[in-house]
């Protein structure tokens, strides 16, 4: 959103490897992608093929479990976020993430939607517009603006989840990672979930884990499959989905596994 | 193959419900008589506590009165049954410990469960668990030899006070430790995903989540520091003054429980047992109330809670 769109990719993945420590076991081998602006890429794969993973390496999160080692490059805007001088908070400023469940945290609607800003020390006003709008991206206004000061817990899952990408959103970051935000929900409040992920991919990169193959299809632009940490086949949701290159994609998204 | 039933119908064998064979009603006794058991171990476990309490109140009754334990006056509390002077020791030493215990536990505990690596906090926890099961006598003289010999102190509230708190620092400890693990990690991860740097986190998101454990722990650690009395006999002084400094001598609770029975005056008119009982009847009452006010603000603020990480 802000500044000049740039030109080449957003976030650019470049033989990112990852290891566990204490299982010497490679959670990820050699993954090369790149994520253009304005798109939504899903990354599809079976249990255990490290998409979680994959999607956390992309804002430092891996960090927080002390157990992993990354090797590789990803590049913001042609940064690398793994170089020693580069603060992992800026990092997940710019890089959201939303959560398989809803982590809404134990306040009112409106100071969850506002953290992130709080946190940067904007300006009520600020916060105010910025809370506002966040919430209409999110497509939870409606639902919430008479009671903006009520507690985010007595809200419904799906509107708990709603709120947390609100919460994301209200920063501006230019990357959203969501790490399947449906998979706790009914599919009334998946279809919510999926209407605003349609419309944010007009101004945020999405990227979505997912393991549901018609979820990828509903509403991705390409689909990268990912199997025993590596990543097999990239490529348009169409392409990908109708006339998939590599057998063992076909045999995954016509459901022989996973 | 059909077998009548007791309810005179005549069935197929294999659908006949009743079941005669020797296991199966031994089955269905033991069943009924541990149905039994189970209350009657329950009133092994709560007949001691009631006959203790009444025990304890029948013996505190005839010098149980509101002037016996406002009164602080010397002569009354030396030679007739005040306590006022122990209730104000107690008290001052109690504020002290906990306030340091607290510090200690709560910095502690956020430390090792937030910032320390697993094999770090591994050996904090063990020491801290090691603390906790020192013989209170040891820490005692630890205390004596620490504060009011090595520091100088003498024989004071101070030193009594901080010996005090090391009982109390690993029970604040453990449950902050506990408190701010077991929040759940995506919310944790969440709030630093949002931009959050680890003091906001602990400040804005895992303090509230973990607040009620927190005051649990401090609650019930008071309700430790109250019982003990050994390292306290051997860090204070007895005084019949109440304490004005730091140094002061003072007289507390369990120190009248500790003098009534070992030096029981027989004189005439005397009544130093009932004294003891005085002072256990009010230890008692006070740990009564810590747990009663825990259980009540734990439930109140659970309620809040509910719909967290749903």
């Amino acid at each position: 959103m802000s500044g000049a769109a740039p030109e080449g990719p957003v976030l650019s993945v470049d033989h990112l490897s990852v290891v566990s420590r204490d299982s010497k076991k490679k959670i990820l081998n050699d993954i090369s992608l790149d994520f253009p602006p304005r798109s939504l890429t899903a990354v599809v794969g079976p249990s255990g093929c490290g998409k979680t993973t994959f999607v956390r390496t992309l804002n430092r999160m891996t960090e927080l479990t002390h157990s992993l080692r990354v090797s590789g490059a990803v590049r913001y805007l042609g940064q690398d976020i793994y170089q020693s001088n580069v603060n992992p908070v800026l990092v997940r400023r710019r890089i959201g993430m939303v959560f398989q469940r809803p982590t809404v945290f134990p306040m009112s609607v409106f100071e969850n939607a506002a953290f992130g800003l709080r946190i940067l020390h904007e300006s009520d006003a600020e916060i105010d517009r910025a809370v506002t709008e966040a919430l209409v991206r999110a497509g939870l206004w409606d639902e919430v603006k008479t009671d903006l000061n009520g507690s985010a817990l007595a809200l419904s899952g799906g509107q708990q989840q709603r709120l947390c990408i609100a919460r994301a959103l209200a920063v501006k970051p230019r990357v959203l990672l969501l790490d399947e935000p449906t998979s706790a929900l009914d599919p009334a409040a998946t279809q919510r979930i999926e209407q605003t992920m349609l419309r944010l991919k007009e101004d945020v990169v999405l990227v979505l884990v997912t393991h549901n193959v018609s979820q990828a299809a509903r509403v991705s632009d390409r689909v990268a499959f990912l199997h025993s940490g590596r990543l097999v086949e990239v490529g348009s949701t169409a392409d990908m989905l109708e006339r998939p290159k590599d057998p063992l994609t076909e045999q995954f998204i016509t459901g022989r596994f996973g | 193959m059909a077998t009548s039933t007791p309810t005179g119908s005549v069935l197929p064998r294999d659908e006949v419900l009743f079941d005669r064979s020797l296991r199966t009603r031994w089955r269905l006794g033991f069943d009924r008589w541990i149905g039994w058991l189970l209350p009657l171990l329950f009133l092994v476990a709560i007949v001691p506590i009631v006959d203790l309490v009444y025990f304890v109140v029948r013996a505190a009754y005839p010098v149980l009165s509101w002037g016996n334990l406002t009164n602080t006056q010397p002569y009354a509390n030396q030679n007739g049954n005040a306590v006022g002077l122990a209730l104000i020791g107690t008290f001052d030493l109690m504020a002290i410990a906990t306030a340091v215990a607290v510090l200690l536990g709560l910095f502690g505990g956020i430390a090792t469960a937030e910032f320390l690596s697993e094999r770090s906090a591994g050996w904090v926890r063990t020491s801290v668990n090691m603390l906790a099961g020192t013989p209170s006598v040891v820490v005692g003289y630890f205390g004596y030899f620490a504060f009011v010999l090595y520091f100088g102190w003498g024989l004071s509230l101070i030193a009594g006070a901080l010996t005090l708190s090391f009982f109390m620092v690993p029970y604040i400890f453990r449950t902050v430790d506990l408190a701010y693990t077991s929040i759940p990690r995506p919310i944790r991860e969440a709030a630093l995903g949002s931009g959050a740097r680890p003091y906001q986190y602990i400040l804005k998101v895992g303090t509230p989540i973990a607040f009620p454990q927190v005051l649990t722990g401090v609650f019930l650690a008071m309700a430790i520091g109250l019982g003990e009395t050994a390292p306290i006999v051997l860090t204070t002084l007895p005084s019949l003054l109440v304490p004005s400094s730091l140094n002061s001598g003072v007289t507390f609770l369990t120190y009248l429980i500790y003098d009534g029975f070992n030096h029981p005056s027989t004189g005439p008119g005397s009544n130093e047992l009932a004294k003891a009982f005085e002072a256990a009847f009010l230890v008692m009452m006070i740990v009564i109330a810590l747990n009663v006010v825990v259980r009540v603000f734990a439930a109140r603020y659970k309620k809040r809670l509910e719909g967290l990480y749903q």
